[in-house]
């Protein structure tokens, strides 16, 4: 047993999969951007008229028009940023839905969707339909068929479980919630820089993004693609820069939907990243990804004693594999990881309780193993054999 | 007497918008904080000449830009100028 303490926690650790719950290494470039932007992009944007003004007014802008390419969105107006996808996708469900509107949402559901979804039922202002999912983590596509009422406004899919991976099967979702004249909601957090999404062929209404995961940017960043035409309620008020006289929030998009100073020093450094994706190419990534989380899925399936959970085919899912080792806890093997052999991964139930209800491992959870564009064969090797000894001591 | 135009935005996006448009036209202009002679929406206009307003208004309408007004402005130092606002037919 190699038994590197010098490694433990250590973020020069090249054996870190918890790219899920955010990306690392990030390219080179997004390290140095946010502090060029500090040092020498020192203006508020929209906020005053000097050249450093309109210096942080064009990074802005360059980050919405590359953020757009990614999302083959036609018009980088409908692009706005946010602190993260929660933010996101708080200010997408409040801002669309009203008294008496009812939701469709799925088990692979993120707290940063249950909860915001959860105070509004409480309060009285919606209803909500929960679409259940397999033991691989699928929608039931039928029981969305039926799920479907006169006052249904919205469906919220999950793009990529965290917990399992499983790829929602979006067109015929979307489809479906579209034949109704029901909006649909994408929550991109997991697939976002990884997997292919093109807003404009899919006819997403909502999507929302965070920059940390794999658009490989810095915390802080992220956003949401509001299509044309559906005009949302603002969440917060403020200070955009613009019509400073009228002492109402502006309705015209992006400032409709922002307010206060953006994070200009973040958005350089995402910049950077999604300038990384497109020069790599999302296809690129894409196959890195499959060929390394099928690696991983069928080193661990070679293991006695350790669960899967989520689709086998590895074009199913992101590059997420969870799994639990029979009679032992799933804290215990990440510490053992951590502290024994420099790996890191999260496990528990990852914000998202009802996916692992779904999938039979609540309240316990699962460990979950998340390699990125960065990891490479070598690395699942030394992975696969520490979770083998581990697999040894736990049989006793 | 020297002479420029302005065109104004209603936000800042737009105004970057049209800036990276016109990056790649034949016509000089430069992006300014707003002459406070002038009211507008966004603290950032185009100043161009006035022989290429016409010209540079179409390519922005037609890059789906939103724009807020048209103004000739004398150019006179840091008095206040006096200032035409100019109307297009649609
Ligand atoms: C599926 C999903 N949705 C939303 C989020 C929230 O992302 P963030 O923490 O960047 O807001 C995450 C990650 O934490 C996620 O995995």
């Amino acid at each position: 047993m190699i038994n590197d303490f010098e490694q433990a926690g250590n973020c020069n650790s090249n054996l870190y999969f918890d790219n899920a719950a955010t990306s690392w290494p990030k390219p080179e470039a997004v390290y140095k951007a946010p502090e060029i932007q500090m040092r020498q992009g020192c203006g508020n944007p929209g906020r005053s008229g000097h050249t450093r003004t309109l210096e942080a007014d064009r990074l802005v802008y360059r980050a919405r028009e590359a953020v757009a390419g990614l999302f083959r969105v036609a018009d980088p107006s409908r692009i706005i940023f946010a602190l993260n996808a929660t933010d996101a996708l708080n200010i997408a469900l409040k801002g669309c839905l009203g008294k008496g509107d009812h939701v469709l949402y799925t088990s692979m559901e993120h707290n940063s969707v249950l909860r915001p979804l959860g105070t509004l039922r409480r309060d009285g202002v919606i209803t909500t339909t929960l679409i259940p999912c397999s033991e691989t983590g699928f929608p039931d596509l039928d029981f969305l068929e039926e799920a479907y009422r006169a006052d249904t406004r919205l469906l919220v899919i999950n793009h990529a479980s965290n917990v399992t991976g499983t790829i929602a099967p979006l067109q015929k979702m979307i489809q479906s919630a579209h034949r109704r004249g029901v909006m649909v909601l994408l929550d991109a957090a997991q697939t976002a820089g990884t997997i292919e999404i093109d807003t404009g062929a899919l006819e997403l209404d909502l999507l929302a993004f965070t920059g940390h995961k794999g658009l490989l940017g810095p915390t802080g960043t992220g956003g949401l693609y509001v299509k044309k035409g559906l005009n949302l309620k603002p969440l917060r008020e403020g200070g955009t820069g613009s019509q400073s006289e009228i002492d109402l929030h502006p309705e015209s998009m992006p400032e409709r939907l922002e307010a206060g100073t953006l994070n200009n020093a973040g958005l350089a450094g995402l910049i950077e990243g999604l300038a990384f994706i497109e020069q790599t190419g999302i296809a690129a990534i894409r196959e890195h990804e499959v060929e390394i989380r099928a690696y991983l899925y069928q080193q661990l399936q070679a293991i006695s004693g350790i669960r899967l959970y989520g689709p086998a085919d590895p074009g199913s899912a992101s590059c997420i594999v969870s799994f639990t080792l029979d009679n032992t806890d799933c804290g215990e093997i990440g510490y053992i990881l951590e502290n024994n052999y420099g790996i890191l991964c999260r496990t528990g139930l990852h914000c998202a309780p009802l996916a692992h209800k779904a999938i039979h491992t609540f309240p316990t959870g699962t460990v979950r193993l998340s390699p990125g564009y960065f990891t490479t064969r070598a690395d699942i090797d030394y992975l696969t054999g520490a979770l083998r000894d581990i697999a040894k001591l736990a049989a006793g | 007497m020297a002479e420029s135009c302005y065109i104004t935005f209603p936000t800042t996006y737009y105004a970057i918008r049209a800036e990276s448009v016109l990056k790649t036209q034949p016509y000089s202009f430069k992006m300014i904080p707003v002459p406070r002679s002038i009211s507008s929406s966004c603290g950032t206009a185009m100043r161009c000449h006035c022989e290429d307003l016409a010209a540079i208004r179409e390519i922005l309408l037609q890059n789906s830009l939103e724009l807020e007004g048209f103004y000739r402005l004398e150019e006179i130092g840091l008095r206040v100028p006096e200032v035409e606002e100019i109307h297009f037919d649609q």
